[in-house]
């Protein structure tokens, strides 16, 4: 019969498991994950009278500065260089991989789109998606989103004209083909042929690197899709749009959904829409970089900003 | 649960092993999927079915922890994903991950469990009392499809599985059931199926039966004889 201290055990490994959804604190460095690889039942030497309860402790929100925007109070939207920061931590420190975190990404896309633009609200005949995607990570979304368009019921077909030679695109571009989903081998001319054809488009172009001057093919089909009349749905930032200043005469999608946390530009859109995605932030990481995201309902991947 | 009465509940068709084994094949060889990905896929998929089985405000215990027992290959790297994705949902799982892969995906899944806080048992505890005191319900991702009890440490576990009284909820196929007779069989209470429902599980018996198989493309499903099926909204698993 296993003694009061082995029980007291379980009751503190119960407790720790209560403190820990407050997230870890950065300031104490204490790291539980590694602390318990210890023999169970061993007396901790905390009580449950500390601060490891439920509740946090208070993140320093100065060292972050006024970059909260409109949202939910507290929310950061985040310039250029944070979240360059924060994916390479994901990817460095966290061990994440890019085809993992560009899955959850995917389908967080085209969950907002389901939620936003159900395939019955759609007036064409199908309900018909173009998906549009650029050379880089932020065009891998969209391979992923328009699979998962597909498995929702949407009829999704990509223009894919820069296309990345790295496995993992070749890999998402097999996937989409395998399931019917068509590549066009060239960008409709005209506004008017998307807005005949489509119901919705979906900007996979650019994002959070996007940096310089719009190289061709993307000026001539952004010039295009800035004068389509259907729905646009841009992945994480509007295609074109300076990432944290925005471009007034540029692309005004009526979605954005912004990933892992928005970002400036995202305070210039004034589309209907604006859910956050790609749910897999770590509460450290979140913590640590005092982003503030409300909870997410339930399980869903997605959560409607405005 | 659904408000609509869906289309008619089919009966699931089972994939013998073989079969299970020359899809996964397929997708990882023609569709091209990456195994990561799958990992990835189904392990978020069987921590939705476990939302939907013990929903968080269902569960008896006050704190809603749950105890994700891992084995070496990749029914374990499973379970290490969904433990990942039950923390993100509001669980408070803690792994038992003890004969860990070498593999660097698997040792990345590790890495990703540890940096979000996830404790991980140096050892399950023998009295099966304090597992069925500390734990709303037992994930076990220990063997899988892999049928017969397999080395130390799993056959320990499975020992101690047997004797819980929490619920367990088993991903493919319960830990240690192989066809022929069923003898000594841990008695899951729910069954997550991952692409489709394997022929060993046909005497599976428990409560709630799930699948997870939206992402399979429906060629290949009409191709192996289990699809297409409905999935309500845009879930990614189905009770069966």
């Amino acid at each position: 019969m296993p003694g009061p201290r082995a029980l007291l055990g379980l009751g503190l490994l119960a407790a720790a498991a209560a403190a820990r959804a407050g997230g870890r604190c950065p300031e104490r460095g204490w790291s539980w994950g590694r602390g318990w690889n210890r023999s169970w039942g061993r007396e901790r030497g905390w009580n449950r009278s500390r601060g490891w309860e439920r509740g946090r402790c208070l993140p320093r929100r100065a060292m972050h500065g006024p970059s909260a925007g409109p949202g939910p109070a507290g929310l950061r939207f985040l310039g250029q260089e944070e979240a360059q920061a924060i994916d390479q931590e994901l990817f460095t420190e966290y061990k994440f991989s890019v085809d993992q975190l560009m899955e959850l990404a995917g389908l967080s896309c085209a969950t907002a789109i389901a939620k936003a633009y159900p395939p019955s609200s759609f007036t064409t005949s199908q309900p018909a998606v173009l998906v549009v995607c650029g050379p880089g990570n932020n065009g891998g979304d969209g391979l992923v989103c328009a699979r998962h368009l597909k498995m929702f019921g949407y009829q999704p077909t990509v223009y894919y004209p820069k296309r990345s030679s790295k496995p993992l695109f070749e890999g998402l571009t097999t996937q989409c083909k395998k399931m019917d989903i068509p590549f066009l081998p060239e960008f409709p001319t005209e506004a008017a042929f998307i807005d005949e054809l489509y119901g919705l488009v979906v900007d996979a172009i650019f994002g959070f690197s996007f940096t310089g001057a719009v190289r061709e093919p993307f000026g001539s089909i952004l010039s295009t899709l800035e004068r389509v009349t259907v729905p646009i749905a841009s992945i994480d930032i509007p295609s074109g749009w300076d990432v944290e200043k925005g471009k007034a005469d540029g692309l005004q999608p009526d979605m954005l959904i912004s990933l892992t946390a928005p970002k400036k530009a995202a305070m210039h859109f004034t589309g209907r829409y604006h859910f956050l995605g790609g749910r897999f932030v770590p509460p450290a990481l979140q913590e640590k970089y005092a982003l503030n995201l409300p909870a997410y309902p339930g399980t869903d991947c997605v959560l409607q900003l405005t | 649960m659904s408000s609509a009465p869906g289309p008619p509940r089919e009966p699931p068709r089972y994939l013998s092993r073989a079969e299970a084994e020359a899809m996964e094949k397929e997708l990882l060889e023609d569709y091209r999927f990456g195994r990561q990905q799958l990992i990835e896929i189904w392990g978020h998929a069987c921590a939705v079915a476990v939302t939907k089985a013990f929903p968080l405000p269902s569960l008896p215990r006050r704190q809603p922890t749950l105890l994700v027992a891992c084995g070496p290959a990749q029914n374990g790297a499973i379970g290490l994903v969904c433990a990942r994705h039950l923390r993100s949902f509001g669980y408070e799982p803690t792994i038992f991950y003890p004969k860990r892969s070498p593999e660097p995906l698997h040792r990345d899944f590790t890495t990703q469990c540890e940096k979000m806080d996830i404790p991980f048992l140096s050892y399950l505890p023998t009295e099966v009392q304090l597992i069925d005191d500390a734990y709303n319900a037992v994930v076990d991702a220990v063997l899988g499809a892999e049928g017969s009890e397999g080395p130390e440490p799993c056959a320990a576990i499975l020992g101690t599985l047997r004797l819980l009284r929490i619920p367990i909820v088993s991903l493919d196929v319960p830990s240690g059931w192989a066809p022929g007779p069923a003898s000594g069989d841990i008695s899951p209470a729910v069954l997550v199926s991952l692409a489709a429902p394997q022929e060993v599980t046909r005497r599976f018996q428990g409560r709630r039966h799930f699948l997870a198989g939206r992402f399979v493309p429906e060629e290949l499903q009409r191709k192996f004889g289990i699809g297409p099926r409905h999935y309500p909204g845009s879930d990614c698993v189905v009770a069966l």
